[in-house]
C-alpha cells in the first residue's frame, strides 16, 4: 500500500507524510557523525570520516567540513555528492550577497537560502530531495556566533549544541548532560567534542584519518574560521590524550 | 539541467530588478486578468527605441520632425475648502495654425475623477482613458473606489515606462476620495506631484499670475469658480496658443460637476470694464 | 538646480534638501520632500532627472523594506548604500538608466553615523560631508572651511546655516525652503535650524 506513496517525493501518503523525505533523513542517520558546540569564545565543529584507507591522500581535501564564506563553516552528513552541490550553491549565494550589499551575508539568511533550495526539491515534480543535513557554524554582527542545523526537508533551527549523522541521539543525550547553562569555554567545548567522538566511534584513540575539526572564533581582525590540517588534528588529539600511537591496522577497509 | 528545472520554480532572492519579487512573472500565468493587466506597444526595432523616437518626435514644436504634436494650452486646477476647481481653454494649434477651437481638455476619467489635457492631445486622451479602464478594474477587484493618489500613481507609472519615447503629456488628476478632495500633477517624464494649485501649458505663467494673486483656501465656491474662469481668460488673452472657450468643472464630494462652457469673446466683453484688460 | 547636502557629526548624520520642484521657468511646487526613509536608521536623499529620482528611490526603499521583513534584521547603512549603488550600476548598463544623484545617511548601532555619496554614474564614496548639484560649488568650500570631526548638533546646524545663507545670497535660483533631517540612534527626524 505505502509503495504507492514512496516513489514520488511530491505526493503525501494518506497519513500525511512525504516518505522520500523521511527516507533521506534516515539515510543521514547512518552517515558519519558531525558535532557542533557553541562556546563562549566561538564554535567548535567536529566530524567523523567514514572513508578511511591507507591509500587515501589525506592532505588534499576535507570530506565533511567546508568553508561557506569568511564567517561560516559547515559540516555535512549524508550523500557527499549532494553536499558538494549544495556547498557550491551556498558559496555562490554568499558571494552574490556580497556582490549586492558589500557585506558578508548574515548567518540565518545564508541558512535560509540553502533551505529554500532544499525545500523546493520536496515539492516540485520528478526530483529527489538532497540527502544531506548540515551543521552551520556562523557569525554575524546582529546575533554573534550561531549554530544552525538543517535537514533534507528544508527545516532549520538554531542550537547551542547539536549532532547529526550516526548515533546522533546518543551524542545529543551526552550533550544535554554536559552542556552547562552558563556556556563552555572553547577549551571545554573542544574536549567535550573529542570525548563524544571517541564514545560514538567506540574507541579509546583517534587519528586525523578518522576525524575532521574546525573552529570559528574571534581573531585580531574580525572572525577567523579554521579547518584543521591533519597535523593540527593529531596535535589536538595528543593534547586531549586520545591520539593513537601508530596507524592501527583496522584502518584498511 | 536540474538547476534549470528548479530555477523555474524558485525566485532569485538577490535581484529584484524591474519588478519587485512579489510580482513574479510566473505568478499569474493562468489568470485571465493578466491579459488586462499590462498594455504594451510595439517599439521601433532598433537598438535604442527611445532615442529613435525622440529623434523623430516634435515634443516641444521647436523643430520640423516627422511626428508633430498638437500643442498650446492653458489648463489649471486648484484645491480649496469646498473641493477642486478645474478650468481649461479649448484651442489646439499645430505650428501657427489653429487646428481647433472646440477641444475638450477636461477628460472625464469616471464620475469622480477628472484629468486635464496639455501637450499631445492624443497621448492625454489615450492614457487617461486607459487610466479609466484600470480604475474600473480596481473597483471590480477591490469593491471600492480607487484613491486619487493611487489613480495618479497608475498614470505616472504608465507614462514613466515610455519615458523618452516621445510621449507628451502634462496633466492634472483631480478627484474626491475617502481623504477628501485631491489634486495631482502628472507629466510625461514621470513626475507626479501632490499639490493645492497647478497650471500647465504655454499659457500657464499668465494663469499662475492671476490665480496666485486671487487664491485663498477659504474661497466661496462661486468666487473660486470665477477665479478659475478669469485665470484662463487672462491667459488666453496673452498667450496666442490658447483661446476658444473656458471649460469649467467643479469636484464635489459626490463626484465632478460640469459648470460652464463660456465663449472667450463673451468673456472679453464682460471683463472689458477692467482697466487692466482694456489698457493693453 | 536642486540642492542636496549632507554631513556627519559626532553621533548623527544630517541631510539637507531643497523643497522646490522647478519645470522650465516655473516653480511647480514649494514643499516637496526629496528623500525617502529606507529603514528606521537609513535615509536616502536624492536629486536629478524628474521621474527617475522618485522611481528609483522608491524602488530602493521598497526592496530594503522587503529585506527587513524577510530577514528580521535591517540592512546596515553601508549595505543599503552598496545595494543602491549596485542597482544603479546595473541599470546604467541597460537600456533604461536612472539619472539620479543620491546621499545615503545612516546610523549604525555599532559603527556609528555614516554618509555615502552616490552619483548617477553609480560612483559610491563614504564621506564626512557631501553635496550634489550646483550648490556643491558654494557649499563644499564652506564645509571644507568650517567642518570639523565630532561636531555636535548645534555646531553642525551652524555649518548648514552658513551653506544655506550663501546659497540664498549668491545662487541664481531662489531656494526659500529646505528640509533638514537628522539620523541618529533614535532614528530619523526632521529638525528646524
Amino acid at each position: 500500500m505505502s509503495r504507492r506513496y514512496d516513489s514520488r517525493t511530491t505526493i503525501f501518503s494518506p497519513e500525511g507524510r512525504l516518505y522520500q523525505v523521511e527516507y533521506a533523513m534516515e539515510a543521514i542517520s547512518h552517515a558519519g557523525t558531525v558535532i557542533g558546540i557553541q562556546s563562549n569564545e566561538g564554535i567548535v565543529l567536529a566530524a567523523e570520516r567514514k572513508v578511511t584507507s591507507k591509500l587515501l591522500e589525506q592532505d588534499s581535501s576535507t570530506e565533511k567540513l567546508y568553508t561557506i564564506h569568511n564567517n561560516m563553516v559547515a559540516g555535512v552528513a549524508g550523500i557527499t555528492s549532494d553536499a558538494n552541490y549544495l556547498v557550491e550553491y551556498a558559496r555562490t549565494q554568499a558571494q552574490q550577497y556580497y556582490f549586492s550589499y558589500g557585506e558578508e551575508i548574515p548567518a540565518e539568511p545564508m541558512v535560509q537560502r540553502l533551505c529554500d533550495l532544499k525545500q523546493s526539491y520536496t515539492q516540485y515534480g520528478g526530483l529527489r530531495p538532497f540527502g544531506v543535513s548540515f551543521l552551520y557554524a556562523g557569525y554575524d554582527e546582529h546575533h554573534g556566533f550561531q549554530l544552525y542545523h538543517s535537514d533534507p526537508s528544508g527545516n532549520y533551527a538554531g542550537w547551542k549544541a547539536n549532532c547529526i549523522g550516526a548515533n546522533h541521539s546518543k551524542a545529543q543525550s551526552i550533550l544535554k548532560q554536559e552542556y552547562k547553562e552558563e556556556g563552555l569555554s572553547l577549551h571545554e567545548a573542544t574536549a567535550l567534542v573529542v570525548k563524544i567522538m571517541t564514545k560514538l566511534m567506540d574507541t579509546a584513540t583517534l587519528t586525523s584519518d578518522k576525524l575532521e575539526f574546525a573552529t570559528l572564533t574571534r581573531g585580531g581582525e574580525g572572525i577567523v574560521h579554521h579547518i584543521y590540517t591533519p597535523e593540527e588534528i593529531n596535535q589536538l588529539l595528543k593534547e586531549q590524550g586520545v591520539l593513537a600511537e601508530t596507524d592501527p591496522d583496522q584502518m584498511e577497509d | 539541467m536540474l538547476s534549470d528545472i528548479v530555477a523555474q520554480y524558485t525566485q532569485d532572492s538577490t535581484s529584484y530588478h524591474g519588478d519587485l519579487a512579489f510580482s513574479s512573472s510566473n505568478a499569474w500565468q493562468g489568470d485571465v486578468a493578466k491579459q488586462f493587466g499590462q498594455l504594451s506597444f510595439d517599439l521601433p526595432n532598433t537598438g535604442n527605441p527611445a532615442e529613435f523616437l525622440h529623434q523623430y518626435t516634435d515634443v516641444k514644436s521647436d523643430h520640423d520632425a516627422l511626428i508633430k504634436l498638437a500643442h498650446g494650452t492653458t489648463t489649471l486646477a486648484f484645491k480649496y475648502a469646498d473641493g477642486v476647481v478645474i478650468a481649461t481653454d479649448s484651442r489646439a494649434t499645430q505650428g501657427s495654425v489653429i487646428a481647433s477651437q472646440s477641444v475638450k481638455k477636461i477628460i472625464e476619467i469616471n464620475p469622480y475623477l477628472l484629468g486635464t489635457m496639455a501637450g499631445g492631445a492624443a497621448d492625454c486622451a489615450f492614457w487617461e482613458r486607459e487610466l479609466g479602464r484600470r480604475c474600473r478594474l480596481y473597483e471590480l477587484r477591490n469593491k471600492e473606489r480607487i484613491s486619487v493618489a493611487a489613480a495618479s500613481k497608475l498614470l505616472g507609472n504608465m507614462v514613466y515606462s515610455y519615458k523618452g519615447m516621445g510621449l507628451s503629456m502634462g496633466t492634472m488628476v483631480s478627484g474626491w476620495d475617502k481623504t477628501g478632495p485631491n489634486l495631482y500633477y502628472v507629466d510625461n517624464d514621470g513626475t507626479r506631484l501632490k499639490g493645492n494649485l497647478f497650471s500647465v501649458g504655454s499659457g500657464s505663467p499668465f494663469a499662475y499670475g492671476v490665480l496666485d494673486r486671487g487664491y485663498d483656501h477659504e474661497l466661496q465656491k462661486e468666487d473660486a469658480l470665477e477665479l478659475g474662469k478669469r485665470s484662463i481668460y487672462h491667459a488666453t488673452h496673452r498667450d496666442a496658443f490658447s483661446g476658444g472657450y473656458v471649460r469649467l468643472f467643479h469636484m464635489n464630494e459626490d463626484g465632478w460637476e460640469f459648470i460652464s462652457l463660456t465663449d472667450m469673446d463673451d468673456l472679453h466683453w464682460k471683463y472689458t470694464g477692467d482697466a487692466a484688460v482694456t489698457a493693453s | 538646480m536642486e540642492c542636496l547636502l549632507g554631513l556627519v557629526g559626532k553621533d548623527f548624520a544630517i541631510t539637507v534638501t531643497d523643497t522646490s520642484v522647478i519645470r522650465s521657468i516655473t516653480v511647480l511646487k514649494h514643499n516637496e520632500n526629496k528623500s525617502r526613509e529606507l529603514n528606521p536608521h537609513t535615509l536616502l536623499a536624492f536629486c536629478g532627472e524628474p521621474g527617475d529620482t522618485i522611481n528609483f528611490a522608491e524602488f530602493i526603499q521598497k526592496n530594503i523594506k522587503l529585506y527587513g521583513i524577510r530577514n528580521n534584521v535591517e540592512l546596515s547603512p553601508h549595505a543599503a548604500a552598496n545595494f543602491t549603488r549596485r542597482e544603479l550600476a546595473q541599470a546604467l548598463r541597460s537600456r533604461s538608466s536612472y539619472q539620479t544623484n543620491m546621499l545615503v545617511a545612516g546610523y549604525d548601532a555599532q559603527k556609528g553615523p555614516s554618509l555615502f555619496w552616490i552619483d548617477y554614474l553609480a560612483a559610491l564614496v563614504e564621506v564626512p560631508f557631501a553635496a550634489h548639484g550646483y550648490c556643491a560649488y558654494y557649499c563644499l568650500s564652506i564645509m571644507d572651511r568650517y567642518y570639523r570631526k565630532d561636531m555636535d548638533l548645534e555646531e553642525a546646524k551652524d555649518v548648514i546655516r552658513k551653506c544655506i545663507d550663501e546659497l540664498q545670497h549668491r545662487f541664481i535660483i531662489n531656494l526659500p525652503r529646505f528640509v533638514i533631517q537628522v539620523v541618529d540612534k533614535d532614528g530619523i527626524r526632521e529638525i528646524q535650524l
